[in-house]
């Protein structure tokens, strides 16, 4: 590709980013005006159209149909040279901000995308501990409080469904499998573009009154006429479930097809499981969760009553509709997490994973298991089921493969030569959590206990250690393991050691504190703390602080990083999987030769310990960096 | 589980010199063990609140009896994994590789057994006690209409034509079971009483019942909402007084109700 293309200032702008937004707005207040035309007195009718001439327009505006029309209307695909252009060769830093396909463009818009939303959300919790520190609702009103709570909650869900998968599913998983790209890398960008387009749809529920319901957008509260911010709730849902769905059939795809020779199903790495798991789970998930968000949108556009007992509707049918995605997405979250742990610690151990098969056995039983369990939130929804004794068997099988989980992990570090950096800080610190995490889950998920706990702060501190302390610490040890590969710089590893035990100890200390107001009855969503339980979280603010600092402390290390970082060599960690078998940066189209797999990527102890690649792959792995 | 079974490889032979690493991990798992279920048992009396109620007793000491089994299982993590750090750390980046074990299927079996059981007992355990809870049943029961509305509890007493929707209160003798039904006027509520171990929600157009509970210790107690139902969730408490026989008469009858 020695050609140049003469780029003017038009055909850079155009299609981009910026020509996506423009045309979205304009889109938006057309639509928002032609529906005001017709049903002026309808708030939610009106704002939801505009959200779609939001996302229809942003989507012409940045170019995602220009290949569709090309081929529907001039009957011919895009040439070679297009598709380069496409993937973003020679565009610099600009092809971030423009619909490229090329796999690890798209991973890194998703890294970005999540730490944002990961910051934005911590600031949300940050504002909730403000609130909670003392009785009676202070610092915020409580509707204020009530939508803080929700949007910390959105985010964070939506942030660590698409933590692992997003990020280094896209970056790191082609490499690992010897594939050239994705699948289908115009979904590729689709999936990230869609996810991208709910960010100001979401935010404008500020500018709307905020929404009251928390993250789980209870029905009949989401259907009550009291603010239209719950439609930018809803709509946001909408699009995030169609855009995961969009990703996690690309990945399956990708898995399924595109591992090079020799990449049996026997030889891909643990992580690849992982994700491959997660998106399959997520494929089952999250259609419920989008139908159950279009019935409540409309309920409140077009005045249906799905969900309204006095016309006929039923709250539960939201319950089981949203627990349906719910209690699975739990575990589209854990899997990638808990792969990339097992991957990271073979590493950091230098042994192979303690019982390959038994690992991908119980990821594979967790994700079967976990689709059947999400009756347990609605164990005293007095719906009397007689089927709470299966799910409460479900629910607790799923501690057998967890506990082999355990046995992996700590048997693949025993007498290994354990090599302490921060990934594996942040491994360590992931199984202690998760240790507490799941244990405190047992007495949610057994009937007697969970009668008195279920609702409460109890649950809050459950989960929290179960997808912060356990599968965020696993993200972060993906972090700080794959940043080297993904940006080419390396991270500070004081800073980086500082933000573990920062993150640590205030992690603990916070929600120990809740379990214990939780225990003591302490209900969730509660602006307005009330006095038995005051100390308790006082004492979870308190430690909340050292959380704060955590988020700077590796805010101001990735920056400095990215701006003056050192770089890294190919091969960081002395890792044996494919992707630090490529040169850093990672060239367009990664490999120059496809390589031929023959073992495990875990043969330590096996062969002379060195970098390790030439054990791995047969083909010489000499591709030309990208200039 | 015994060094034979860890040691997977059989390649792999422990030279003498070297410590054995099970067996001190594995004493050192059993003696904190120990000492954590004493500690699980004397201490969770003083973390878990005041019970006022047979319900709300036999669920603490579910909560008790499940945490003395979680000890030794969240030991088991920590110690090997505490143990693994602290023998098998490398100063800076490791040059050669560590030995590579493999599971052999008796260790495989053994954890599947061992986690399998304890996973049995939880469910068999839960099912017992839910039953339990559940399958009682008694003449004199007191009937509780309660009703959720954004955001207060209105309280009937069926049987004796009473309300106390302006008391905000709920009054209940001691030692007589009482049974709440709880609905809803408007949006999902949860209505929970700590004390008395009573959790169920508020569902608009349907009536859900609790189990029978018999409150067994005079005092005053909280309802709280334990579903976000908008603006003043947070506010939606109200009293429960459990009170003698002659309290809830007089109570009872200063409400307009009769006997």
């Amino acid at each position: 590709m020695t050609e140049t293309r003469r780029t003017n200032l038009v055909q850079t702008l155009f299609p981009s980013v910026l020509s996506g937004v423009v045309l979205g707005v304009i889109g938006a207040i057309i639509a928002g005006v032609i529906v005001a035309h017709f049903v002026p007195d309808n708030t939610d009718a009106i704002v939801v159209a505009a959200y779609t001439g939001w996302v229809i327009f942003f989507f012409i505006g940045i170019g995602a149909f220009n290949g569709v029309w090309k081929w529907g209307f001039g009957r011919r695909d895009a040439t070679p040279a297009e598709e380069l252009q496409l993937a973003g060769k020679d565009q610099g830093l600009w092809r971030y901000f423009r619909y490229t396909t090329d796999h690890k463009v798209v991973g890194m818009q998703y890294l970005v995308t999540v730490l944002a939303f990961f910051f934005l959300g911590s600031m949300g919790a940050f504002m909730i501990r403000l609130e909670q520190a003392v009785p009676g609702a202070i610092f915020f009103t409580p509707s204020t409080y009530n939508t803080i709570v929700g949007m910390h909650g959105i985010l964070m869900i939506a942030a660590t469904i698409i933590m692992i998968s997003g990020p280094f599913g896209n970056f790191v998983l082609p490499i690992m499998i010897g594939a050239r790209d994705m699948a289908f890398p115009r979904l590729n960008a689709l999936s990230y573009w869609l996810l991208f387009s709910i960010i100001p749809v979401f935010f404008s529920t500020l500018a709307l009154g905020g929404f009251p319901t928390g993250w789980t957008g209870y029905a009949p509260l989401s259907v009550q006429e009291l603010t239209p911010g719950m439609d930018a709730y809803c709509f946001t849902l909408i699009i995030f479930a169609i855009s995961t769905t969009v990703a996690a059939m690309n990945i399956v795809t990708t898995v399924m097809v595109m591992r090079t020779k020799g990449m049996t199903w026997g030889r891909l790495p643990v992580f690849v499981w992982g994700v491959v798991l997660s998106v399959i789970l997520g494929l089952t998930a999250f259609p419920s969760f989008l139908m159950s968000q279009v019935m409540v949108l409309m309920d409140r556009v077009f005045e249906t009553s799905f969900f309204i007992a006095a016309f006929g509707g039923n709250n539960w049918l939201y319950e089981h509709l949203f627990w349906f995605m719910g209690h699975p997405e739990v575990y589209v979250i854990a899997l990638p997490s808990m792969a990339a742990a097992a991957e990271i610690t073979a590493v950091f151990a230098r042994k192979p994973v303690f019982g390959y098969r038994m690992l991908v056995g119980s990821l594979v039983s967790i994700c079967i298991l976990s689709v059947l369990v999400w009756g347990h939130h609605l164990y005293t929804s007095g719906s009397e089921s007689a089927l709470d004794g299966p799910y409460m068997l479900d629910t607790e099988l799923i501690s057998i493969p967890t506990g082999l989980f355990f046995l992996v992990l700590v048997g693949t570090l025993w007498r290994g030569r354990i090599w302490i950096t921060v990934p594996l800080l942040f491994v360590i610190g992931m199984l202690v959590n998760f240790v507490i995490g799941g244990i405190t889950g047992i007495y949610l998920a057994d009937l007697p206990t969970d009668e008195i706990l279920h609702g409460g702060m109890f649950v809050t501190a459950h989960f929290h250690f179960t997808l912060v302390g356990s599968m965020v610490f696993g993200f972060f040890a993906a972090f700080y393991y794959w940043f080297p590969k993904m940006v080419g710089r390396r991270l500070n590893p004081v800073l980086g050691k500082l933000h573990f035990w920062l993150f640590e100890i205030g992690f603990v200390g916070t929600f120990t504190a809740l379990f214990y107001a939780g225990l003591q009855g302490e209900p969730r969503w509660s602006a307005n703390v009330a006095p038995p339980f005051v100390t308790a979280n006082l004492i979870a603010s308190l430690f909340a602080i050292l959380i704060a600092v955590s988020v700077f402390v590796l805010v101001y290390n990735v920056v400095t990083a990215v701006v003056r970082g050192e770089p890294a060599t190919a091969n960081e960690w002395g890792a044996k999987t494919l992707e630090w078998a490529v040169p850093t940066p990672v060239p367009l189209e990664n490999f120059e030769d496809l390589p031929e797999i023959k073992v495990l990527p875990y043969d330590y102890g096996a062969t002379p310990a060195k970098t390790g690649s030439d054990s791995v792959v047969d083909a010489p792995l000499q591709p030309q960096a990208e200039s | 589980m015994s060094d034979a079974n860890v040691n997977g490889n059989p390649d792999s032979t422990t030279p003498a010199q070297e410590p054995r690493h099970l067996r001190r991990a594995l004493i050192l798992w059993g003696v904190l063990s120990v000492i954590g279920i004493v500690l699980a048992i004397t201490l969770t009396q003083f973390i878990l609140p005041v019970s006022a109620s047979d319900l709300d007793n036999a669920d603490n000491v579910t909560i008790v009896v499940f945490t003395a089994l979680a000890v030794p299982v969240a030991l088991f993590v920590f110690v090997f994994l505490g143990y693994s750090l602290f023998a098998f750390r490398t100063e800076g980046r490791p040059t050669e590789d560590g030995i590579p074990l493999q599971p052999r299927p008796l260790l495989q079996i053994g954890w599947l057994g061992i986690t399998s059981v304890l996973c049995l007992f939880l469910v068999i355990w839960g099912m017992f006690a839910f039953y339990q809870e559940t399958a009682t049943a008694a003449p004199n029961t007191l009937v509780v209409q309660v009703t959720g509305q954004q955001w207060m509890w209105t309280v009937n007493y069926p049987q004796y034509n009473a309300s106390s929707s302006g008391a905000q209160v709920i009054e209940l003798p001691v030692n007589r079971p009482v049974r709440f039904d709880v609905t809803s006027d408007d949006v999902l509520h949860g209505f929970a009483i700590r004390a008395l171990g009573v959790r169920v929600d508020a569902n608009p157009g349907e009536m859900s019942s609790t189990p029978l509970v018999t409150p067994t210790r005079i005092g005053s107690y909280t309802v709280v909402c334990v579903e976000l139902c908008g603006l003043y969730h947070s506010y939606m408490w109200e009293s429960v007084n459990v009170v003698s026989d002659a309290q809830f008469n007089a109570w009872i009858t200063s409400q307009g109700g009769h006997l």
